[in-house]
C-alpha cells in the first residue's frame, strides 16, 4: 500500500484532537489538529487504530471460534463478522484471518476431502447428496425439518372425512365426531361464555364448512 | 386423490379452487386489480418440486362469479422452488404508467418480475455474495408497505439484508441471529422482527443497528420459531409458530418474553398464520390437522383458552394462507397441489 506511516507526534495530535471534539465531521479534524493527512485518513487511523475501545490482546479461544463459524457461513464479509467481536475492527479481523487462520483451514479442509473421497462409503455418499440436496428444501417446508431424512411424498391425503355430517354437529353442538371434541366443546362452551359476546350457534341450514351465520354478523367494523 | 364428495360440500359462491399441476407452497394475491381485468386479482402460485426446475404461475380469481381462470402466458421457470412469492404491496392502480405488477421472488436469491398483460419479464436478480462460492438460501422476505422500494429478506446464513429494489444494492445486511433465521416482517418503515432456529424473536431498527431487542424466546431452548406475522392493524401484536407446534402464540412487544396468549385448538402443526387485513382484533391459522382457524382475540381471555371462531377443513395439510387486503372477504389457502379461495 501508497502512504506514509503515522509518527507517534501526528497520532498524538490526531488523538487529542478527537477526544476533544468528537467523532464526526472528519472534514475540520485535519485543520483542528494542523495535520499534514487528508480527512479520509485521520478517520481511518481513528477507527482502526487509536479508538480507545480497541482490543489490543492476541486472539482468544472464544473469539477464533467465531471467526472461523462466521466465516465459513458468511465468506469475506468482514464488517458482518468483525460486529460480532466488540472491540476487533473489521480490518483486524481480515489481517488476523489472512495472517493466521486461512493456511491453517484450507489446509485442513483439503484433508479432509481427501479423506473422504478415499474412504469407500457407498451409502454415505447417497446420503450426503441426499441431504444437499435436501438442504435447500429444509428451510421451505418448516414442518418437515428433520436434516438427515430423505422426505419422499411432502403431503399425503387424509382419509375421508365426514365433512357434512360434522359440520351440522358442531352447529347443534354435539361432538358426534371423534376426532374433534375439543373443537365441539370449545365451540359451545364459547356460546355460553359470556366474555364472547354475541355467539350465534345458528344449526339452520348449516350445510356450509365456514360457520356461516357467525360471519353473516358484521365483525369488522 | 380427489376427494370429489367434500368438494360438492363447497357451495359454488363461497369457495373456488384451482388445480394445478404440482405441488403449490408459495402463493400471493396482488394487491392491485388484475392489469387484464379490473374486478379480477392476480395470484401467483410457486410451485414444490424437490428439484432445480420449479414454475411460477399466475392466475385470476373474480370475486363476483368466483372462479379462476388460468393464463398460460403468464407463467415462467423459476430456480429451485420459491420460498416465498410477494407483489409489490399497495401500489395506486390506474394512474401512473404500468398495467404491470411487480412480483418478488425469493430462493437462492431475491428476484424481481414484471408482470404485464400477457407475458412476465424478469427484472433483477439481487445478490449480495461477490463470490460465486457463497450462496446462502433464502428463507423468506418482506415487502415493507410504508417504503415500498425497501425490502428486507431473511436466510440461512443467520443474517437479514435490506435492499434498496429501486437502486438494485443493499442497504445494509446484519447478523440477526445465532442460526438461521426462518422469517422476517416489516413493522415500519425502518423496524423490522425476525425469528430464528436459536428460538427467539427480535426486534431491529435501522436507525440504531448495532442493538436489537429479544421479545421471545421458546420455552425450550433451542427449538426453532418458523414464522412471525406482525399485526398491520395494531403494531404492538405480533404471532408466531414454534416448529413442530400445534400453538399459534401471540406477543404483545410492550410485554418481552410472555406471550399475552397461545391459540392451542389445532390438532397437529401449525403451518401458517396471517392476521386480517382489516380487523386488528382476528387472525387465521392453518395446519397439518387440514384445518383453517379464524379466531378473534378478546380482551379477556376465558379460563379454557380462546376458541376459534370458526373452522374449515381441507382435503389435506394446508401449507400456506393469505389474507389479502385487496379481498379481504376471501381468504386463500394451498393444500397439496390446490389451491381454495374460501370466502369468510
Amino acid at each position: 500500500m501508497g502512504g506514509v506511516a503515522w509518527s507517534k507526534e501526528e497520532d498524538d495530535l490526531l488523538k487529542r484532537c478527537v477526544e476533544r471534539y468528537g467523532e464526526g465531521k472528519w472534514h475540520r479534524i485535519p485543520v483542528l489538529a494542523g495535520l499534514n493527512r487528508c480527512r479520509k485518513s485521520c478517520r481511518l487511523r481513528w477507527l482502526n487504530y487509536l479508538c480507545p475501545n480497541i482490543k489490543r490482546g492476541s486472539y482468544a479461544e472464544d473469539e477464533v471460534d467465531l471467526i472461523i463459524k462466521l466465516h465459513s457461513l458468511l465468506g469475506n464479509k468482514w464488517s458482518l463478522i468483525a460486529g460480532r467481536l466488540p472491540g476487533r475492527t473489521a480490518n483486524d479481523v481480515k489481517n488476523y484471518w489472512n495472517c493466521h487462520l486461512s493456511k491453517k483451514l484450507v489446509n485442513a479442509r483439503q484433508t479432509e476431502h481427501q479423506a473422504s473421497i478415499n474412504v469407500e462409503n457407498p451409502p454415505n455418499i447417497a446420503a450426503a447428496t441426499g441431504s444437499t440436496k435436501h438442504r435447500k428444501s429444509d428451510h421451505v417446508s418448516p414442518n418437515n425439518q428433520s436434516k438427515t431424512e430423505e422426505k419422499t411424498i411432502m403431503w399425503m391425503p387424509l382419509h375421508d372425512v365426514d365433512v357434512d355430517q360434522w359440520c351440522q354437529d358442531l352447529a347443534n353442538g354435539e361432538d358426534s365426531h371423534p376426532g374433534v371434541e375439543d373443537l365441539a366443546d370449545g365451540l359451545t362452551a364459547a356460546a355460553t361464555n359470556h366474555q364472547f359476546g354475541q355467539f350465534d350457534e345458528g344449526g339452520s341450514s348449516n350445510k356450509w364448512d365456514w360457520d356461516d351465520s357467525i360471519f353473516d354478523m358484521d365483525l369488522w367494523t | 386423490m380427489e376427494n370429489s364428495s367434500q368438494e360438492s360440500h363447497l357451495r359454488s359462491d363461497n369457495s373456488v379452487t384451482y388445480e394445478s399441476p404440482y405441488t403449490v407452497y408459495a402463493m400471493a394475491v396482488s394487491s392491485t386489480p388484475s392489469p387484464t381485468n379490473l374486478s379480477h386479482q392476480s395470484i401467483a402460485l410457486g410451485s414444490f418440486l424437490e428439484d432445480y426446475s420449479n414454475r411460477v404461475d399466475i392466475i385470476s380469481f373474480d370475486p363476483d362469479t368466483v372462479s379462476v381462470k388460468t393464463h398460460p402466458t403468464l407463467s415462467f421457470d423459476h430456480p429451485y422452488p420459491p420460498t416465498k412469492l410477494m407483489f409489490q404491496p399497495n401500489r395506486k392502480s390506474s394512474s401512473s404508467s404500468s398495467s404491470s405488477d411487480i412480483l418478488a421472488s425469493s430462493g437462492d436469491y431475491l428476484r424481481l418480475w414484471e408482470v404485464r398483460e400477457s407475458s412476465i419479464e424478469p427484472l433483477s436478480v439481487l445478490n449480495n455474495s461477490k463470490t460465486s462460492e457463497f450462496c446462502a438460501p433464502l428463507t423468506s422476505f418482506d415487502w415493507n408497505d410504508v417504503e415500498p422500494k425497501r425490502i428486507g429478506t431473511s436466510s440461512i446464513d443467520t443474517t437479514c439484508t435490506i435492499w434498496d429494489i429501486e437502486k438494485g444494492v443493499v442497504e445494509t445486511q446484519l447478523i440477526a441471529h445465532d442460526k438461521e433465521v426462518y422469517d422476517i416482517a416489516w413493522g415500519e418503515a425502518r423496524v423490522f422482527a425476525s425469528v430464528s432456529a436459536d428460538g427467539s424473536v427480535r426486534i431491529f431498527d435501522l436507525r440504531d443497528k448495532e442493538h436489537s431487542t429479544i421479545i421471545y424466546e421458546s420455552p425450550q431452548p433451542d427449538t426453532p420459531l418458523l414464522r412471525l406475522a406482525w399485526n398491520k392493524q395494531d403494531l404492538k401484536y405480533m404471532a408466531t409458530i414454534q416448529m413442530d407446534s400445534n400453538k399459534v402464540v401471540i406477543l404483545d412487544i410492550r410485554s418481552p418474553t410472555m406471550p399475552v396468549a397461545e391459540l392451542e385448538r389445532h390438532q397437529a402443526s401449525v403451518n401458517a398464520i396471517t392476521w386480517s387485513p382489516q380487523s386488528s382484533k382476528h387472525i387465521c391459522s392453518a395446519g397439518d390437522d387440514t384445518q383453517a382457524l379464524i379466531w378473534e382475540l378478546p380482551t379477556v381471555a376465558g379460563p379454557n383458552g380462546i376458541d376459534p371462531l370458526c373452522v374449515y377443513s381441507a382435503g389435506a395439510e394446508i401449507n400456506q394462507l393469505q389474507w389479502s387486503a385487496a379481498q379481504p372477504d376471501w381468504i386463500a389457502i394451498a393444500f397439496s397441489n390446490k389451491m381454495q379461495f374460501l370466502k369468510v
